[in-house]
């Protein structure tokens, strides 16, 4: 009877029903508290100690789990699988972590940035530019979110004739860079691939936000085949997605902005270039016009010069005649002679002011 | 002008360009000037129409991304 109520286990029994008892009771819990005596061993193996004011209790996780970096006096949330091990400490296993409060999520922010920096995921030598006019695009984003709505809005607002395929996936809690990190590999695996992957969401707090500083999440974006667009939050936010990706917009409104051209702005761009050769076929009649003017002037000159040297020809033409002019030698006082010149023939003999009859009476040769 | 029916936008507005840089080119004539005029003008409407009528086709993803 005593054995039946006190049943007698050896230690690896009593382990092992202690675990099935804390699995059924705790499958799965969240536990914020304060890191400290934060280790890591052989490069795998991560340990630390979680406390509060009142308690203490260890964890345990492997590195490739760590996606956030952390260190002592960081707040942080794990969630995790409490455990006792067979040398009978008790531990939680981690499954995920994330820090907790302003102060923790900057610096993990900081310490991560500093890291993917190191490795030259943010390089600008490694941003590649997008297509001017894609005509085939890719979104990771929650559909139901305002930020999706916007982009999407505005995207038609500006242009057309895009194929646009959208991942749904959670844009925020702790399942959130998992399901992105797998709707970029979705999209990357295509047969056809699309042009840019846009990854968008809408403004939050830090903690809502703190997805796109996921580490696997950054690495999947900077390794991205397809060239990737990041638009989250609102201006001011920076996440270390919008670091690694090829291209970051401001806020999703924005990365649709970038995507594509405001067909407002073509059609106004097209109607402004068949009205700018109005003005060059008007200077282009002007010139000719011009040059006709010129010509016309040029021949009226010529015209004008050469009635000019005519006149004066003719004027001088005058002055011989007058110069010429029987009359004005008989002023002078000489007179004509008309008549045979011979002795005793009758001669006419005119004067400026007289006609006479002379008889010649000798003749002489000179 | 026959309609480019078969013509992207883009090769439409490139067609476009060709079009007005003409009238800065050394080829520019005034007794051609007007048909070219006349082209680029509609060329610029179909484009405008083309741009005005064009709808995103939005697909969202069936598979979920819920599991690896």
């Amino acid at each position: 009877m005593e054995n039946a109520i006190n049943p007698r286990l050896t230690v690896s029994d009593f382990v092992a029903l202690t675990n099935q008892t804390l699995e059924y009771a705790y499958p799965s819990v969240e536990v914020e508290g304060e890191v400290a005596s934060f280790k890591v061993n052989q490069g795998k193996y991560v340990f630390f100690d979680l406390k509060d004011n009142g308690a203490s209790v260890g964890c345990f996780m492997t590195v490739w789990q760590l996606r956030q970096p952390i260190e002592d006096g960081m707040k942080i949330i794990v969630t995790a699988t409490p455990k006792l091990t067979q040398w009978g400490k008790f531990s939680l296993t981690v499954r995920a972590l994330r820090p907790s409060g302003e102060g923790s999520l900057k610096k993990s922010f900081e310490l991560l940035k500093a890291k993917l920096d190191k490795e030259g995921l943010f390089a600008p030598e490694r941003k590649r530019l997008l297509p001017v006019l894609p005509r085939h695009i890719a979104v990771i984003s929650s559909t139901q979110a305002a930020g999706y709505a916007d982009f999407i809005k505005i995207l038609s607002d500006r242009w057309g004739g895009l194929k646009v395929d959208v991942a749904h996936v959670q844009v925020q809690g702790t399942d959130a860079p998992d399901q992105m990190i797998r709707a970029l590999k979705y999209f990357n695996t295509q047969e056809i691939l699309p042009e840019v992957i846009v990854i968008i969401r809408g403004g939050g707090s830090a903690d809502d936000l703190s997805a796109f500083n996921d580490e696997l999440l950054v690495r999947e974006i900077a390794t991205s085949r397809v060239p990737t667009l990041v638009g989250v939050g609102h201006e001011v936010d920076e996440s270390l997605a919008d670091l690694a990706a090829d291209v970051r917009a401001a806020t999703p409104s924005n990365a649709a902005q970038i995507i594509v051209p405001d067909r407002q702005e073509i059609i106004r761009s097209v109607r402004y270039k068949v009205q700018s050769v109005l003005p060059r076929t008007l200077q282009a009649i002007d010139v000719v016009r011009e040059q006709l003017r010129i010509t016309l002037q040029d021949a009226f000159t010529t015209i004008e010069r050469r009635h000019q040297q005519s006149e004066e020809r003719l004027m001088q033409l005058r002055q011989v005649l007058v110069q010429l002019d029987p009359t004005v030698v008989l002023r002078r006082g000489y007179a004509l002679l008309r008549g045979e010149q011979k002795v005793g023939s009758r001669i006419e003999i005119e004067t400026y002011h007289a006609i006479m009859e002379a008889k010649v009476e000798r003749y002489d040769k000179k | 002008m026959t309609k480019n029916k078969t013509l992207t936008i883009q090769e439409k507005i490139a067609m476009l360009d060709e079009l007005v840089a003409w009238f800065d080119s050394d080829e520019f004539t005034l007794e051609i000037a007007l048909e070219k005029f006349k082209a680029a003008e509609a060329l610029a409407r179909e484009i405008e129409t083309d741009l005005a009528s064009l709808k995103n086709e939005i697909k969202v993803v069936q598979q979920s991304f819920d599991q690896a």
